[in-house]
């Protein structure tokens, strides 16, 4: 096969194939360019997605500083929006850092929130303010509310402590269930629908302010240590990266803005910082605990 | 008038008023029941109109959920169909399963998860999937939930009720209240409209029952005036009776005061003969003296004549002038009284051939006045006298018993007839003008019934009327009265 003829058929191919690049690079182009219209952003219930006004308010933020109308998209589970971020059908999201760790290789960190000066937050285990148990194993028979089998402190920290005592959920309490909400743990914990639950311990602090009635009818058993706080990720291969470049200045730049500050001020956060990916080590750790038991 | 404890005793003025308010309350009783009932209805109505909105909601909202066995959704959809449900008050909503465990209740610490549900709950609604009962503090509702076709569950709903309880209560209060007072108006306002319609009945009543204590009066001319319709009439009538009677008063007291009159001429009459008898042979005695006054015996003789005469006349004015003296018409009676009467009768008898005895057994002063009972018991000896045949005895006799006089007279007549009988004891109010006689034994029953005597007639066996009278010993004041 000589290296003309080759080169020859190649070049055919080779120029076929250019134009069909280009065609398909000027159609994904436009295609790219219809997307930085909007930017997509998703949300978890990692804080208190309840809040419409908290809602409304980032989003007009984050309209105003990227320039572009945002989107924020709600769903009822991590997983569904863990699935749109690295389907690449939304440009971010605000995840938990169990699914970070999980999905690592598809994901790139772009903010992580801080917290009392610190990006870290604790899992809670909660009781009925009344019981008397001081661990874990005093919550044996349980009903337990887990908040979504996604979810680090609603879920994996209390999964892997069980994991360390060769115990498992479904055994070891005598029935599980799920919120889809860490406000909605302390809700079944507050009505007796649960007797023990595990929650975000950010959201619980926070809850305890806003609604400190709710939370006066539970009682926090064990804290776990202090752990990544939820970051907010995006698709390793980023669906428009001039929108998340703004989307990252926006968050990041949240605390020097006045509306910023009065969003921060309403998810008592002090702000967004860019973090080490050793940042959820321990995270990691809990999770292939659990994947080791099986 | 005294009140009574019967109710046909009470006066008008009260009855009306009590049968008003009675009605009334009647009225009341039967119109409030209407009036709850209907609020009954509607709140019941009402109630389980939103209650069946209510479990619709929630049995769409749960249903899928309680398939997948999601028991947060069930619970979150309860508790939001709670507060979305705020009006209709919920208390507590059980979402159980098929086998009647508790998926998810409102308050798990009340019904915690699988615990069976009690069976209280479960009987709350009865065989009906809806239950209230009217003044409850709770309502209940129970829904079947089929997926579709197949039952999944049972939805236990109850809700809170007092308002609705408070509600009726104050319905209740109100027409209580309303009720009291009309029925109050209303008794007072019969009671004042009552008064004024018996206002004329009163006035004559009252006229009547003076009547029976004293002198029958008229009634003013002015009330008669202002009064019209039936009560002038009646009260011109009443009038109209008032002055007959009164004129029939005034012709008995003529009558009465014409036989007096009428025994008074028979008294000087028979006076009148009692002196003319001697009188003739006084005045031949008075010849006889003259005319043979010197034969000593023919004088002797005729001046002894001349004074049994003079002496029977003056016996006999002496008895006249003691019984019609005035001056001491108040003296008691004394058993001389009793005796003079046979002088007073005799000249009678003597003329018809009649025999009177007298048992006399008074022996001093009686606490009787002296005059009427004498003229009372003159006139029956008289009358005995006129009707005993010539040669019979007629006989008195008087005693004192248990501080009373009793005095009998008897004759051997042929028997005092009956009317005559009824017009001396005062019985069935015979009057003495309907046969134009009998003037005289009326009298003497007025004589005798005024000072309090009851005067019985026997028919003795052996023939003739035996007369007699009892006359209790009466007290000073009542002498003075009837003096």
């Amino acid at each position: 096969m000589s290296r003309k003829s080759v080169f020859g058929l190649d070049r055919r191919v080779f120029v076929t194939g250019l134009a069909s690049f280009f065609a398909s690079l000027a159609v994904f182009s436009r295609q790219s360019q219809a997307k930085s219209s909007e930017i997509r952003f998703g949300l978890t219930p990692v804080f208190l997605t309840s809040d419409l006004e908290l809602l409304g308010r980032l989003q007009t933020y984050l309209g105003r500083t990227t320039s572009v109308p945002v989107n924020l998209i709600t769903r009822r589970t991590y997983q569904e929006i863990v699935a749109l971020l690295i389907s690449r059908q939304i440009d971010a999201a605000w995840i938990c850092g169990y699914p970070y760790v999980m999905h690592e290789t598809e994901l790139q960190m772009v903010a992580v929130p801080r917290w009392r000066g610190r990006p870290l937050y604790q899992s809670y285990l909660i009781v009925d303010a009344d019981r008397r148990a001081e661990n874990l194993a005093d919550l044996k028979g349980d009903v337990h509310a887990f908040s979504d089998p996604d979810s680090n402190s609603g879920f994996l920290v209390t999964r892997a402590a069980l994991a360390e005592a060769h115990a498992r959920p479904e055994t070891f309490f005598e029935r599980t269930f799920f919120t889809y909400g860490h406000r909605n743990v302390i809700r079944a914990v507050a009505s007796g629908l649960a007797t023990s639950g595990s929650v975000d311990g950010y959201v619980y602090e926070v809850v305890a302010e806003l609604e400190p009635e709710l939370t006066a009818r539970t009682r926090i058993v064990r804290r776990s240590e202090w752990l990544g706080f939820p970051p907010i990720a995006a698709p390793r291969v980023a669906v428009d990266n001039q929108n998340l470049a703004r989307l990252s200045a926006a968050l990041l730049n949240m605390s020097e803005d006045m509306e910023g500050r009065a969003i921060l001020a309403m998810l008592r956060l002090d702000g967004f910082a860019r973090e080490e990916a050793d940042l959820f080590d321990t995270i990691a750790a809990k999770a292939a605990t659990v994947a080791l038991q099986g | 008038m005294r009140p009574s404890l019967d109710p046909r005793h009470w006066p008008v003025t009260l009855k009306v008023p009590l049968a008003v308010a009675a009605l009334m309350v009647l009225v009341g009783v039967v119109l409030s029941e209407r009036v709850l009932s209907r609020l009954d209805d509607t709140q019941e109505r009402h109630l389980r109109e939103l209650t069946q909105s209510y479990l619709d909601g929630l049995s769409s909202a749960v249903a899928p959920s309680i398939l997948r066995d999601d028991i947060w959704e069930v619970f979150d959809a309860i508790e939001r169909a709670q507060q979305l449900n705020k009006s209709l008050r919920p208390v507590e909503a059980i979402v159980a399963n098929a086998d009647n465990r508790v998926i998810v209740a409102s308050d798990p610490r009340a019904h915690p998860v699988g615990a069976m549900v009690s069976s209280s709950i479960v009987a709350a609604t009865g065989r009906e999937t809806f239950r209230f009962d009217s003044g409850a503090d709770r309502a209940h509702a129970r829904r079947d939930l089929a997926y579709p076709g197949r039952k999944v569950g049972t939805i236990y709903a109850s809700f809170d009720t007092r308002h609705l309880a408070i509600e009726r209560q104050d319905v209740l209060t109100a027409l209580i209240l309303t009720n009291g007072v009309l029925t109050f108006l209303l008794a007072t306002a019969g009671w004042l409209l009552v008064a004024r319609m018996m206002r004329p009945i009163r006035i004559l009543s009252d006229h009547l029952g003076s009547a029976r204590e004293t002198d029958v009066a008229p009634i003013a001319p002015d009330i008669v005036a202002t009064s019209r319709g039936e009560f002038g009439r009646l009260f011109q009538s009443y009038n109209t009776l008032v002055q007959s009677t009164a004129e029939r008063q005034e012709l008995s007291k003529r009558l009465a005061e014409e036989e007096r009159l009428g025994s008074l001429g028979r008294l000087a009459s028979a006076l009148a003969h009692e002196i003319n008898n001697p009188l003739g042979g006084l005045f031949n005695a008075l010849a006889t003296v003259k005319s043979h006054g010197h034969i000593e015996t023919v004088r002797v003789g005729s001046l002894g004549l001349l004074e049994r005469g003079l002496i029977g006349i003056r016996d006999v004015v002496r008895t006249t002038l003691a019984l019609y003296r005035t001056d001491d018409s108040r003296r008691n009676l004394l058993a001389a009284d009793i005796d003079d009467l046979g002088l007073l009768v005799a000249p009678e008898a003597r003329r018809r051939g009649i025999n009177v005895t007298i048992v006399n057994s008074l022996d001093n002063s009686i606490p009787l006045p002296s005059t009427p009972i004498r003229q009372a018991v003159l006139n029956l000896l008289l009358n005995a006298v006129a009707a005993s045949p010539e040669g019979s005895t007629v006989a008195l006799s008087a005693a004192v018993a248990d501080r009373r006089l009793l005095m009998e007279v008897r004759d051997r007549g042929p028997g005092l007839p009956g009317d005559a009988a009824a017009l001396l004891t005062g019985a069935a109010d015979a009057r003495p003008l309907n046969g134009g006689g009998g003037l005289g034994l009326w009298m003497t029953h007025r004589l005798l019934v005024d000072l309090g005597a009851t005067i019985y007639v026997d028919h003795p066996e052996e023939a003739g009327t035996c007369v007699h009278v009892t006359v209790p010993f009466a007290c000073d004041e009542e002498l003075a009265h009837v003096a």
